[in-house]
């Protein structure tokens, strides 16, 4: 069984969660072995004492894991402790919440994406983002999914490109028709992609937003809670396209189902209570045989 | 499936308001009743005395707030809703009354210029047919071409400030500016919208037109140019407020996609945000071209008050006469037919910013229903 | 996944050509001060300044900037800088410079005595070869060499002196004169801006950064000018009616502080002129604004809120207040002449204008009412209704208690608003020009009864009362002169009075919602 890092406590306390334990009640604490999982394969994102505070809030706590690359890597735990946080750092779109204060590395190919003259703008083609709604732009679909090459200038189509002869509608098509199919879409919408995106279902919109997000040819996908906004079946349509894509991205997605967590993921975060990362290892051993028992708590419903 | 055609419809729900009115008198209390009813008569019989200029209006009046404070004491649910009903009711009488009284009291001037088409005598169309205003000297004549031409000149030039400006301000504070900043800018630019328009036309007045004369060696200091711009000025504050919650309105995380994907915050805010807010901020503009058709004083001050369309048409550096210049000037010493020229230009002012208002209202009404749809 | 090209996160170090490009759009803002301040006459054109004219020196320094952008936008081309550039400039700037070439042009050629068609056709050749030196090569090509041309055109202009300070051209046709005293600041203006918005992009290092860089320079730019005038306005009026405000003013005594100017009229008796009547007006016709539109407005808001059907009935009057909000001040002005005065003794009065203005509050407490009624949570209601309390009893004691904060707000900045107003109290009120003290309006000592019709009577507010937004409009209009000592003074003093008033009703608005705002979310 688990072998736990018991403490005996000496008084009554409340920590900062509301959680009390009454004195020689045992407390577990986090054994720093229990998160240093080192997946086979090249390290894609090396989290080192990641710190996040919202103010007085103290949401992240000196979180350090490697992400490896080219596979899928789950982060699971209760509502608000950390798991959307930490996946917003690091694509730094935490740097949006004014309120936040970030220490601590986060590194992309061994280069610090929060040190000094970091780029956002590179940063983010390299590291996207889907987001727990879906949240396509009021325009048509080939505009939703061709957004980001246009916006970086590698795409020319507009007044200007054509006047000067420089645009390039069939690279666009292209484009668009291989990020349609990638992520599954292209069949449903190949007929009318100049309809709005607004008008497709739920999960046909969040699979356009990762369309969207493949046009921009990013190494690395985050995913928070992709699936929470849709039906079953559009759920398992996502998750077959998350393990399709681990072929060839690293996807390291947010989840509140531990069932999803454990048919798609290759390795798993937990994340309890206040921000703390407390296990992180082989999917199939946090769901078989976790080395810490809040964890195998958690697995086993008694709480979360 | 429904057989009944829309005249049974239309007494159908003819015929449930009166039973729904019938069960609500069997249901209250009659001296309740009585009281409402004194009161509201009274309220009414005290308007039309009112409206008929009578020396008895004080009785009913005094009769409504004797019944309404009594039915204040015993029966004060019912008198509230009745009250409050009748305070609604006001609002729409007096745009009633506005529009009446107005095209009433223009109704001479329109007549005086007829004019004839195909044999026709059309009323009014003689103001837009000519270009002549005189009250004074034969022949007697009142164009409101001149001072439409000038009120067209000012707003154009009104707008041209206005508009771009108003609407870089208004993402300034909705996009760009962090919240220290947001909490100076915003207030400023409301205080902005605080100075009376008679202390711009004093400022305008007593420094912009002579140093404008001397500086284009123009005869006299009034221009359409510098008037358009202090006008600007003035309806800056309506564009920036308006625009400004539209632009608040649209939802962060289409924001949030685009940066993830890339895009730096100037693409995200022309290539969504802007879009996603365009009907609102059309309505901003059309609102801000109202304030400024109807801005009054600051023209009247600056303005040489000479009722003529420049030479040549888009000469900005003289400046004569708007409608609403028109109207504050000439009032005092206007009778007759005259006086009912000011309120036909009165009718041209009413009904222009009216449809304005009207088509900001549409567009914004739009807009809600559709990121109301998005969401 | 491996990637052929990959970018690295961060950009090699480019400081020193980030700082020569600062400095050059700090230089641009310099410029373009430095102009408007030559164009209000601050400073002149033709001042020396180390031996040459600032004209001269002007057209030095936009040499400098447009051959600055110009190396900029070369040194990235041939690759000494690493920056962004995406394959072209863009339609933004390629419009941009169109239009300004054309313009450039069109003009030039005029001056050479070239005939309208033959300008519009320089015009439109030069404008077409700026489109294609913007939109053909790469971005920082097409984004800096157009405008540093322009720059570097009004530079050799000046320099040259070819205009300058006894610049002149008269302007046929239209009655007026262009001088260089206009000309070259204005010229300088537009320069260093087009130049100083290259610079940012420069700056930022070209592609959609460096755009995102020179959007925010010109924004910020706007909103600063924006900001000087409002501040430059409200100082200039303060320091032109100081003198007339404060003057005799006193502390200590037997009234503890005498105000001449506020206490005093400005009849023949005063010793210092004053506004005292103008003010009481001014206090009177909010009073009764207030009373009449207030209860009114509320009363409308909370049935259309809480009693009415949400349908057609209350999107009619939704419309029509929002007419009414937007009607001009004068039809409003016109409306109180038309209507009122004929049943108020026929003559201009105090209540004339007091309903007036009224008429103009009342749709503004009415959308402000609504919105703040409307704002109150359904929880409320639904809470009280579920204890059994009744619907009116509940309007009273939970809906109407929440709404107040932003009646208040709206409330209070309405009535800045109509403080400020002339054009309503010129048709229905009038007033004096120089009223003396004994004009104010007694309206308290004033009511009358009696025992025959109308049985309510009160002369004071049938007088024709002046008020302060008036009395400035009447001054004016009596070309600043009159039986006072200084009656330009006293003009200015009394345009600070109204600005003060207004703008205290004004801050006093914006402060209870901010107030209001904190409270609810403590």
């Amino acid at each position: 069984m688990s072998q736990t890092d018991t403490t005996e406590t000496t008084a009554n306390r409340t920590d900062d969660q509301g959680i009390s334990t009454t004195a020689g009640e045992t407390v577990e604490t986090t054994r720093p072995e229990w998160t240093n999982y080192e997946a086979g394969g090249e390290t894609k994102l090396a989290v080192d004492d990641l710190d996040v505070h919202y103010g007085d809030d103290h949401a992240l706590k000196s979180v350090s894991m490697d992400i490896p690359e080219e596979s899928v890597t789950a982060l699971i735990g209760p509502s608000g402790c950390g798991k959307s946080t930490f996946l917003r750092c690091l694509n730094r779109m935490n740097d949006r919440i004014r309120a936040a204060r970030v220490d601590g590395s986060v590194e992309l190919d061994d280069e610090d994406i929060y040190q000094d003259g970091v780029d956002l703008v590179e940063l983010r083609k390299r590291v996207g983002m889907v987001f727990q709604s879906p949240n396509p732009f009021p325009k048509s679909i080939r505009e939703n999914v061709s957004y980001g090459p246009r916006k970086h200038g590698d795409i020319e189509t507009g007044l200007l490109a054509r006047l000067t002869g420089r645009a390039e509608p069939e690279r666009e098509e292209d484009l668009v028709e291989r990020s349609l199919e990638r992520a599954a879409l292209w069949e449903e919408v190949s007929d009318r992609l100049d309809d709005n995106a607004l008008g497709l279902s739920g999960g046909q919109q969040q699979r356009l937003c990762i369309a969207r997000c493949l046009a921009v040819d990013p190494e690395v996908i985050l995913m928070d809670e992709p699936a929470s906004a849709l039906d079953p079946i559009a759920t398992s349509k996502i998750e077959d396209l998350i393990e399709d894509l681990a072929q060839d991205y690293t996807v390291v997605v947010v989840t509140h189902s531990m069932q999803q967590a454990a048919r798609v993921s290759d390795q798993t975060a937990v994340f309890l209570t206040g921000g703390e990362l407390v296990e992180y290892d082989d999917t199939d051993k946090i769901f078989e045989n976790p080395e810490s028992q809040r964890v195998e708590d958690y697995i086993s419903g008694k709480f979360g | 499936m429904s057989f009944i055609t829309p005249k049974t419809d239309w007494r159908d729900s003819i015929d449930r308001r009166l039973t729904r009115t019938q069960e609500f008198i069997d249901d209250t209390d009659p001296a309740a009743l009585a009281v409402v009813a004194v009161a509201m008569g009274s309220l009414l019989a005290a308007f039309v005395g009112f409206l008929l200029a009578s020396p008895w209006t004080a009785v009913p009046l005094g009769a409504f707030l004797v019944a309404t404070g009594y039915g204040w004491v015993r029966h004060q649910a019912l008198v509230a809703r009745a009250v409050t009903f009748a305070m609604t009711t006001v609002t729409l009488v007096t745009l009633g009354l506005i529009v009446v009284f107005i095209f009433a009291e223009s109704i001479p001037a329109f007549q005086y210029e007829s004019a004839r088409v195909f044999g026709v005598s059309v009323p009014g169309l003689g103001m837009f047919a000519q270009a002549r205003w005189d009250a004074v000297s034969d022949p007697v004549r009142y164009s409101l071409l001149p001072m439409i031409h000038g009120t067209v000149m000012v707003t154009a030039i009104a707008t041209l400030v206005a508009a771009p400006l108003g609407v870089s301000a208004a993402l300034f504070i909705a996009e760009i500016a962090p919240p220290r900043v947001r909490e100076l800018v915003k207030p400023g630019i409301e205080v902005l919208a605080g100075i009376p328009s008679i202390v711009y036309g004093f400022i305008g007045f007593t420094v912009i037109n002579p140093w404008a004369g001397g500086a284009f060696a123009l005869n006299g200091g009034s221009t359409y140019l510098f008037v358009g711009i202090v006008v600007g000025l003035m309806a800056l504050p309506t564009v920036v407020s308006v625009a400004e919650d539209a632009l608040t309105s649209v939802p962060d995380v289409m924001k949030d996609g685009s940066l993830a994907l890339g895009a730096t915050d100037w693409q995200s805010m022309t290539a969504i945000t802007l879009p996603a807010a365009f009907s609102g901020v059309s309505a901003a503009v059309l609102l801000g071209v109202g304030r400024a058709i109807g801005e009054t004083m600051a023209a009247t001050v600056m303005l040489a008050g000479v009722p003529r369309i420049s030479e040549p048409l888009i000469n900005v550096f003289y400046g004569y006469e708007t409608l609403t210049s028109l109207i504050a000037r000439g009032y005092g010493s206007a009778n007759g037919v005259h006086e009912s020229a000011l309120f036909a230009a009165g009718v041209v002012l009413f009904v222009t910013v009216l449809c304005l208002s009207l088509a900001s209202q549409y567009i914004e009404a739009r807009m809600r229903r559709r990121l109301g749809g998005a969401e | 996944m491996s990637r052929s090209t990959q970018t690295a996160l961060v950009r090699d170090d480019r400081t020193a050509y980030e700082a020569v490009a600062g400095l050059t759009v700090g230089l641009s803002g310099v410029a373009f001060t430095l102009a408007l301040a030559a164009l209000f006459d601050v400073v002149g054109i033709g001042d020396p300044v180390a031996g040459v004219s600032l004209s001269v020196v002007f057209g030095g320094l936009l040499l400098a900037l447009g051959g600055a952008v110009v190396g900029f936008g070369v040194a990235s081309r041939l690759g000494y800088v690493d920056t962004a550039p995406q394959p072209s400039a863009g339609v933004v700037a390629a419009g941009a410079f169109t239009a300004i070439w054309f313009a450039i042009g069109a003009v030039a050629s005029g001056a050479l005595g070239l005939g309208t068609v033959a300008r519009l056709g320089a015009g439109t050749a030069v404008g077409g070869a700026a489109f294609a030196a913007t939109a053909f090569p790469r971005e920082d090509i097409g984004s800096t060499v157009p405008a540093g041309l322009v720059a570097g055109l009004a530079g050799a202009l000046l320099v040259s002196g070819a205009v300058g300070p006894s610049w002149t051209q008269p302007l046929s046709g239209y009655n007026a004169t262009l001088f260089g005293d206009v000309v070259v600041p204005a010229t300088v203006l537009f320069a260093s801006l087009v130049v100083g918005w290259s610079a940012a992009k420069a700056y930022g290092g070209f592609g959609a950064r460096g755009r995102n860089v020179g959007a925010y320079v010109l924004i910020y730019l706007v909103v600063g000018s924006i900001l000087t005038v409002l501040v430059g306005l409200v100082a200039f009026v303060a320091a032109k009616g100081a003198p007339g405000l404060f003057n005799g003013v006193s502390v200590g005594g037997s009234t503890l502080v005498s105000w001449p100017f506020l206490t005093n009229g400005a009849g023949l008796l005063a010793d210092i002129a004053g506004v005292f009547p103008a003010l009481v007006g001014t206090v009177w016709l909010v009073i009764g604004a207030v009373l009449f539109a207030v209860p009114t407005g509320v009363g409308a808001a909370v049935f259309l809120s809480e009693y009415a059907e949400q349908g057609r009935f209350t999107s009619v009057v939704e419309v029509a207040t929002n007419g009414l909000w937007s009607t001009p001040s004068i039809v409003f002005g016109l409306f109180g002449a038309a209507f009122l005065i004929p049943r108020f003794g026929n003559q201009k009065s105090l209540i004339a204008g007091m309903l007036t203005l009224g008429f103009m509050l009342l749709p503004l407490v009415l959308i402000t009412s609504r919105e703040a009624i409307l704002a109150v949570p359904d929880e409320y209601r639904d809470a009280s209704a579920a204890l059994g309390v009744s619907k009116w009893q509940t309007i009273r004691s939970v809906v109407l208690p929440a709404a107040i904060p932003g009646v208040t707000t709206g409330v209070i900045l309405g009535v800045g608003r109509i403080a400020g107003e002339t054009a309503p109290i010129l048709l229905t009120m009038g007033g004096g020009v120089l009223p003396a003290k004994s004009a104010a309006p007694d309206v308290l000592g004033g009511f009358r009864l009696s025992a025959s019709p109308p049985f309510v009577s009160n002369p004071a507010l049938l007088e024709a009362t002046s008020a302060l937004p008036y009395q400035l409009y009447a001054l004016i209009t009596a070309g600043l002169s009159g039986n006072i000592q200084n009656p330009q003074e006293y003009a200015w003093g009394l345009a600070l009075t109204l600005l003060l008033v207004v703008l205290v009703f004004y801050a006093g608005g914006i402060a209870t919602r901010y107030y209001f705002r904190q409270k609810l979310h403590q």
